[in-house]
């Protein structure tokens, strides 16, 4: 197996270009899938390229590149609307994962589980794909195709996430249901974002599910039906009976459809009320 | 092969290695550096954990390469030279942290950096800081114990029935 650890993006390119190579970050998500296979034939190692990893900050909102670290995101001095990725960040693996895999990578590697999907889709951010011929940008939505699948086209690297302003005083949680607290894949997670209008209703709100469908989901019609509320009707408000039609749980190895389907409505609650309660304070 | 060089508990060592090879495998096979134990073999049980560049890492999940040219520090380099337990080390066995051992130099390893990221932690935040590293003999009190002793703070006396 060849290795390559290119220091420069103009050394990425030609590595790219002939396709042989598997990209890697931290690689923790390619060492558990590899098992006793063969290993790829080479791997393109991008935590060395220069100016890639590292969070900057500007008047249109976050760039995070490619090769920042989740242990960088939990680090890094963000304001509130963030708590639910840092949430996300320090939930997945351990700290030892942490320090070495990357939130680019979780996106790329395109699991439905994937832990941070849902807090950046709160976040609405989008992706920089760049390759030897230019940028595009692309949101969340359109990069994750599907399970494992994504806009990535060969010659193609996840550069960048782009994070725009977020709303006035925007609040956020991010809440994972696993089948023990440590170490676990998420059978259903939750990532909420809430700000509250000059008379301390609700002024807006995001909410995204994730593990309940090929690509985790913002909840748009439950969002619109929320607006106006008072944070403490948060707890019990009734929740419309299509409101999670739009996901698509499975029965896997992890719980049954049903387990997920009854489950997502109280870590919804739950999101919502963590993500609020963070105004009092 | 490609050539891999990294200073390792303060020495310079360097090596041939395959673009495969394990951090854990390069230490353990290439440098007979075989305080750091591989448990599980797919990044969850924390036996193999070493710090690369001050940060805590497993080293069954890096390649050797994905080292090169890094500071490394495993559990061999922590007692002193002349082999006196540090205070970590001496935690342990003043709290019996231990029984089997196997889990050891992960945990002491882990424990190092919890308690320079946060130098007096809470029991809960000791037990958060352990979750990449599991022990399957202690049921992890005495480690708990053994940490917060090791941060200077009071632990509460366990009970003999």
């Amino acid at each position: 197996m060849s290795y390559y650890a290119p220091t420069s993006l103009g050394d990425v390119w030609p590595l790219l270009a002939e396709g042989e190579a598997r990209v890697v970050a931290g690689g923790t998500d390619l060492f558990p899938t590899q098992g006793d296979g063969p290993p790829p034939s080479a791997l393109l190692d991008i935590s060395r390229v220069d100016g890639l990893r590292g969070i900057d900050h500007d008047d249109d909102g976050w760039r995070i590149g490619g090769a920042t670290t989740w242990s960088d995101i939990v680090a890094a001095p963000l304001p509130p609307a963030f708590d639910g990725l840092k949430a996300a960040a320090l939930q997945v693996g351990s700290v030892q994962i942490q320090n070495v895999g990357t939130l680019a990578g979780n996106l790329c590697n395109a699991s439905p589980a994937a832990d941070g999907v849902p807090p950046l889709l709160t976040l609405e951010a989008e992706v920089a794909l760049t390759s030897a011929g230019g940028t595009r940008r692309l949101t969340l939505t359109n990069f994750l195709r599907g399970v494992r699948q994504t806009a990535l086209v060969p010659g193609e690297l996840l550069t960048a996430l782009h994070i725009p302003r977020q709303p006035t005083g925007a609040l956020s949680s991010f809440v994972k249901l696993g089948s023990r607290r440590y170490l676990v894949i998420s059978i259903a997670m939750v990532a909420a974002q809430i700000w509250l209008d000059e008379a301390g209703r609700i002024g807006g709100v995001r909410v995204a599910v994730g593990a309940c469908s090929p690509v985790a989901r913002r909840l748009f019609g439950l969002e619109q039906s929320l607006i106006g509320l008072r944070p403490s009707d948060l707890v019990s408000f009734s929740m419309a009976s299509d409101a999670l039609d739009t996901l698509s749980p499975i029965d896997d190895v992890r719980g049954s459809a049903e387990y997920r389907r009854a489950a997502v409505e109280r870590l919804i609650r739950d999101a919502l009320g963590q993500a609020v309660e963070r105004s009092d304070g | 092969m490609p050539d891999v060089s990294m200073v390792v508990n303060g020495e310079a060592r360097s090596g041939d290695v395959e673009g495969r090879t394990l951090l854990v495998d390069f230490l353990r096979e290439g440098l007979g550096l075989t305080g750091t134990h591989v448990g599980c073999d797919t990044s969850q049980c924390g036996a193999c954990v070493v710090h690369v560049d001050g940060q805590a890492v497993k080293s069954c999940t890096i390649f050797a390469l994905e080292a090169d040219r890094a500071e490394v520090t495993t559990i061999e380099g922590i007692a002193g030279p002349d082999g006196s337990l540090s205070p970590m080390q001496k935690s342990f066995r003043d709290h019996h942290g231990l029984q089997c051992g196997f889990c050891t130099p992960g945990m002491v390893m882990t424990a190092l950096k919890l308690l320079e990221n946060n130098a007096k932690p809470s029991e809960a935040e000791v037990r958060e800081g352990l979750k990449g590293n599991f022990c399957r003999c202690t049921g992890y009190q005495n480690i708990v114990r053994t940490i917060l002793a090791a941060s200077g703070q009071d632990i509460p006396v366990t009970s003999v029935e």
